[in-house]
């Protein structure tokens, strides 16, 4: 037996075409004995093996020319063992040469005629009786040798019935076979299997019956079973190596991430003091997920894409991309391209709405020395900057580029493609600085998105961006159809949607009507996203001079906001906090406004503090804070423009330059005409005054009661 | 039985079947004397009330077998997995007003959700991805949906109630402190729970008693969520009915990988375009709180431990759907669930991945 040790550095070299088997030495062809089993004669096969093989007690005194046992009186312990073991060496053999055939049914029936529990048993007590007596350590030592070789001669007969039962699909039998050969581990190695003088052969087939054990259950469709396995295998002391444990974590979180099925928190027992015990199959799969990572970095295993991946899958399943980005930062350089990465981590970061660092980071992989034509960049790049006018002239070039790659397979995303330059044109159009270029990329605007129409026609979202566009451009009545196709196509689900509607027929003065779709949309939202829409209502009621009600509408709108900033946790998503969220300082001031209408300027005072009478400094002061936070704040170059406007002559120029540019940047606004009128009057030019008073009162018919914009 | 009644009062039962309660409950008290069953020994109860549902599809279905009742196995395993009666149910659910108040098979389903029997919940949610599939894409085609949503709110209801209207949310680990599956040098730091990402999965619930058009997305969203939590025991028909609809709420033909360039012959024809420009119907709006819940679901069908072909199939394509959705809608929440999805699909199906390392290895000495 010891013999196989020593032939086990030889045993893989040589692959001769004909199987051969080594025991004790000596070397055997088994075609003979193969022939025999042919004819289904296991007797007559196992009888031919142990001669061959001299599997008798005669043979096993020879063990002593191997010096490999050093004490004599353990010599005979040995041989008395080998003895009782040597029809099951045999029969083990006959077991694996049939199972390495391909006959499953005959391996299972030679395994079958070995009695595995008793000898599971009989190995039992070698261990625990004797280690504690013994004193000499050597003796102990050669007993390790002994048991552990009879120990992995029966355990991989278990073994290799559980595969042969597997073959078969007995997934059930086959798991409780495997399951023995653990169960029988851990009652030998009480302490764990020690790391030092273990038979390779013996942990070669614990690492793989663990491994097979959770796959069986599995299999058999007993997950519960499975889970347990998996978590045996994984925090239960089996001297693993490496690989075989990653494949384990990796099977495990997968097995986690897709069965559907709970895997309740791991045992106490498995509970070490202080360390953290994941409570969910997410958080489980995500914790094994990440140090399969890290064994990567720290060299442990070669890499595997499908590793990141899952965890790729299972983060943004969380929304946690911000979490992803940052291992996806840590990977070293040369594992996947660097474009790759870039892009991927783009995604990442645009996802949690960090779009400039996304933006930063497309706009490395696009250029021209990295891979420029990448369609999904681009038009992540042309969506993000879409949605800055000042980054929109960057996003035409992102689009084009889109269109002209938009080809072969990828022609389905040309529509995407138009419309994103539709899209880009229509917000570079809202800084453009002159009237000429602003009406150019306007119709351009038009024009793409009306072909994006033809290629995507069931895409709403265009409805719902056509109809912004004509409402900003003050074509109401074409606005107004898209509004509605907008609502009957996205079955009213988006509030975006309702919100359009009724400001469209706002600046139609249509106001009744604007309170029956904000009423409907009402209907049609939860309690905690009807903010907007609240104030929406509140502004019509004021416009049809019925304060009372809009005052009532406040007060709602007030409790609202204030019951939700007491309610809201940490445990609301993004999208019931943030977005759609109505700014209680909004509320005020709308407050303010009506009082203002209302003359009751006390009341308004107690609104807006600063903003009263004699107060203009500080009001100025605040309003120039706000200019320095966001430059392009129209309201605020207004509100400056109108208090420089009442001051000493010596402001007036001022005013009229900050009017200007206020204008520049929004050239509907109709008190910045307004008050660049009352400047023009003021300094004589009556002519260009009047031209000013009439372009706010031709487009105080047209103004909606809040700016389009405010939807987005 | 009185649960019928009494479930009712804290699921907020919409108007349409409110009278089919109590028409169940009459019906109930009949047969419960025919049949001399004693209704509190929850075992004769729970077999009482599949019997009873059974007997209330058959009249609805038209051919159901008499020999329903007197089968030997578990009856309601038996309306859960019989092939004959998914196909009708299912063909009848697919009749263009099938989503009316009036509808039987819908009051059937709301009735027999709202017997709290798990195993016959189990077979309305079998047939959840037909009613939410063809419910989202109806909504936008103006047709009668109450019977729908009546079934829809039940589920709805049910996961509040059982979820106490509580968020479910996720500690996302942080590997700088040890944990079961691994070391860290730091020391192991108290509960405090207040550093680690604390992830939202699914917001908190709030009772619904109709559907708000807003609430939608989140109400059919709920639902799927419930079916994944049970999707272990449900009949591969389900989820593949649930792949067809995946791809046409996507209204995207199905587009490879771009990143795949070995694959040239999947490159799709020129007709393609053309295709497109055609108006699909049942494309719906895909919010995430929609597409977190397919996901998952559409995960377990491609990577979980059983692995069917065909729902493979079906799952892939639907997979490919929605990525190509996505990158149509440029969202970069679902490229990346979806395309990972994807590519992982494609690395279990290639050989070189899947090595059985439980096998011996087989070489032609054995020794001893």
């Amino acid at each position: 037996m010891l013999g196989s040790q020593s032939s086990d550095s030889i045993e893989y070299e040589d692959q001769t075409p004909s199987r051969e088997v080594w025991a004790n030495g000596v070397c055997m062809k088994t075609s003979e004995v193969e022939a025999k089993l042919d004819e289904g004669n296991i007797q007559e096969a196992e009888s031919s093996l142990r001669e061959g093989l001299s599997l008798n007690f005669e043979v096993m005194n020879n063990f002593g020319i191997y010096g490999c046992i050093p004490e004599n009186g353990l010599l005979q312990k040995a041989n008395l063992y080998l003895l009782s073991t040597s029809m099951k060496e045999a029969r083990a053999l006959l077991g694996r040469l049939e199972y390495q055939r391909g006959n499953v049914e005959a391996a299972l029936h030679v395994f079958d005629g070995i009695d595995l529990p008793a000898a599971i048993q009989r190995l039992q007590p070698s261990f625990s009786e004797k280690q504690p007596s013994r004193k000499g350590r050597s003796r102990g030592d050669s007993q390790h040798a002994v048991s552990q070789h009879a120990a992995s001669l029966v355990l991989e007969a278990i073994y290799l019935k559980a595969k042969s039962l597997q073959k078969l699909g007995r997934l059930n039998d086959a798991a409780h076979e495997c399951k023995r050969v653990l169960d029988a581990v851990e009652k030998i190695f009480h302490q764990g299997i020690p790391d030092v003088q273990v038979d390779n052969r013996l942990q070669d087939t614990v690492c793989q019956a663990v491994e097979l054990l959770p796959e069986l259950w599995k299999q058999a469709g007993c997950y519960h079973e499975a889970m347990s396995a998996y978590r045996r295998a994984l925090l239960s002391q089996w001297n693993l190596g490496d690989d075989n444990c990653s494949r384990i974590q990796k099977a495990f979180a997968v097995f986690l991430m897709h069965s559907g099925v709970e895997a309740g928190p791991p045992s106490l027992a498995a509970q070490v003091d202080g360390s953290y015990v994941p409570k969910h199959n997410l958080e489980e799969a995500i914790l094994l997920l990440m140090i399969l990572v890290r064994k990567f970095y720290l060299g442990k295993i070669v890499w595997d894409p499908s590793i990141l991946e899952h965890l790729t899958f299972a983060l943004s399943l969380c929304g946690q991309t911000s979490v992803l980005a940052k291992e996806l930062e840590e990977i070293m350089p040369g594992v996947f391209h660097r474009v790759d990465r870039w892009n991927t981590l783009a995604l990442c970061y645009s996802t949690v709405g960090q779009n400039k660092a996304a933006l930063n980071l497309l706009r490395k992989s696009l250029h021209k020395h990295e891979q420029p034509d990448d369609l999904t960049a681009l038009l992540l790049a042309a969506k993000i900057c879409s949605e800055d006018s000042h980054l929109a002239a960057e996003g035409v070039g992102y689009a084009q580029r889109a269109i002209s790659n938009a080809q072969g397979r990828n022609e389905h995303l040309k529509g995407v493609a138009i419309r994103m330059l539709g899209l880009c044109s229509g917000k570079q159009a809202t800084i453009s600085p002159s009237d000429f270029e602003r009406s150019r990329l306007q119709s351009e605007a038009l024009k793409s998105l009306d072909a994006a129409m033809s290629l995507e026609k069931n895409n709403p979202d265009l409805l719902f961006e056509l109809g912004m566009l004509y409402a900003e451009q003050r074509n109401l009545n074409t606005a107004l159809r898209y509004a509605k196709r907008f609502i009957d196509a996205t079955g009213g689900s988006l509030l975006k949607g309702w919100r359009l509607l009724a400001l469209i027929l706002s600046a139609q003065h249509r106001f009744s009507e604007a309170e029956v779709v904000i009423d409907a949309a009402l209907d049609e939202t939860a309690k905690w996203e009807q903010g907007p829409l609240l104030r929406l209502k509140a502004k019509l009621k004021t416009s049809q001079s019925l304060p009372m009600g809009a005052i009532e509408t406040y007060r709602y709108l007030l409790a609202l906001v204030q019951a939700q900033r007491k309610s809201f946790g940490p445990l609301r998503s993004v999208s019931q906090v943030g977005g759609d969220g109505v700014n209680e300082y909004e509320v005020w001031h709308g407050l303010a406004d009506l009082y203002s209408r209302l003359s009751h300027w006390k009341d308004m005072e107690v609104c807006v503090m600063l903003q009263g009478r004699g107060q203009a400094e500080e009001a100025m002061s605040a309003y120039i804070t706000a200019l320095l936070v966001d430059p392009s704040f129209v309201p605020c170059k207004i509100l400056i423009g109108a208090l420089l406007s009442k001051r000493d002559s010596n402001a007036l120029p001022v005013a009229r330059s900050i009017l200007s540019d206020a204008l520049k940047i929004e050239p509907t606004s109709r008190m910045a005409w307004y008050y660049l009128g009352i400047i023009h009057r003021v300094d004589g030019r009556i002519a260009d005054a009047a031209d000013c008073f009439q372009a706010a009162s031709m487009l105080e018919e047209f103004d909606p009661i809040e700016n389009f914009s405010s939807i987005l | 039985m009185s649960e019928d009644g009494s479930s009712s009062e804290e699921t907020n039962t919409p108007t349409t079947s409110v009278s089919q309660d109590t028409s169940t409950a009459e019906n109930t008290a009949i047969t419960t004397s025919a049949f001399n069953i004693h209704p509190e020994t929850p075992s004769s109860s729970s077999s009482f009330n599949t019997h009873l549902a059974i007997q209330s599809l058959s009249s609805i279905l038209t051919t159901v077998s008499p020999s329903l009742l007197s089968q030997d196995q578990d009856p309601a395993f038996y309306l859960l997995h019989n092939p004959d009666i998914s196909s009708q149910v299912s063909s009848l659910l697919r009749l263009p007003d099938s989503g009316a108040g009036d509808n039987n098979l819908c009051r059937w389903f709301y009735d027999t959700f709202q017997s709290s029997e798990p195993q016959l919940q189990l077979v309305v949610l079998r047939f959840l991805p037909i009613i939410a599939g063809l419910y989202l894409s109806r909504v936008a085609l103006k047709k009668p949906l109450a019977g729908f949503e009546a079934v829809l709110l039940a589920i709805y209801a049910h996961e509040t109630t059982s979820r106490a209207g509580q968020a479910v949310t996720v500690n996302v680990p942080d590997l700088s402190y040890p944990s079961i599956y691994h070391e860290s040098k730091r020391p192991a730091k108290d509960n405090d729970a207040a550093d680690l990402n604390l992830a939202v999965i699914s917001p908190s619930l709030e009772p619904h008693g109709t559907v708000r058009s807003t609430r939608r997305a989140r109400i059919v969203g709920v639902a799927l969520e419930l079916y994944y939590s049970k999707i272990s025991l449900m009949p591969v028909g389900s989820k593949i009915d649930f792949c067809e609809f995946c791809k046409v709420w996507s209204g995207q033909e199905g587009h490879e990988l771009q990143d795949d360039e070995d694959n040239v012959e999947f490159q799709d024809n020129q007709g393609n375009a053309e295709k497109e420009s055609v108006i699909k119907e049942g494309r719906i709006a895909l919010p995430w709180e929609l597409l977190q819940p397919i996901s998952r679901i559409l995960g377990h069908c491609l990577l979980g431990p059983t692995r069917d072909e065909e729902l493979i199939g079906s799952a892939s394509a639907a997979c490919r759907s929605l990525y190509s959705r996505s990158l149509h809608d440029i969202n970069p929440h679902a490229i990346l669930a979806t395309r990972s999805l994807l590519r992982l699909s494609k690395m279990a199906l290639d050989p070189k991945n899947n090595a059985d390392h439980t096998e011996i290895p087989m070489s032609d000495v054995i020794s001893l």
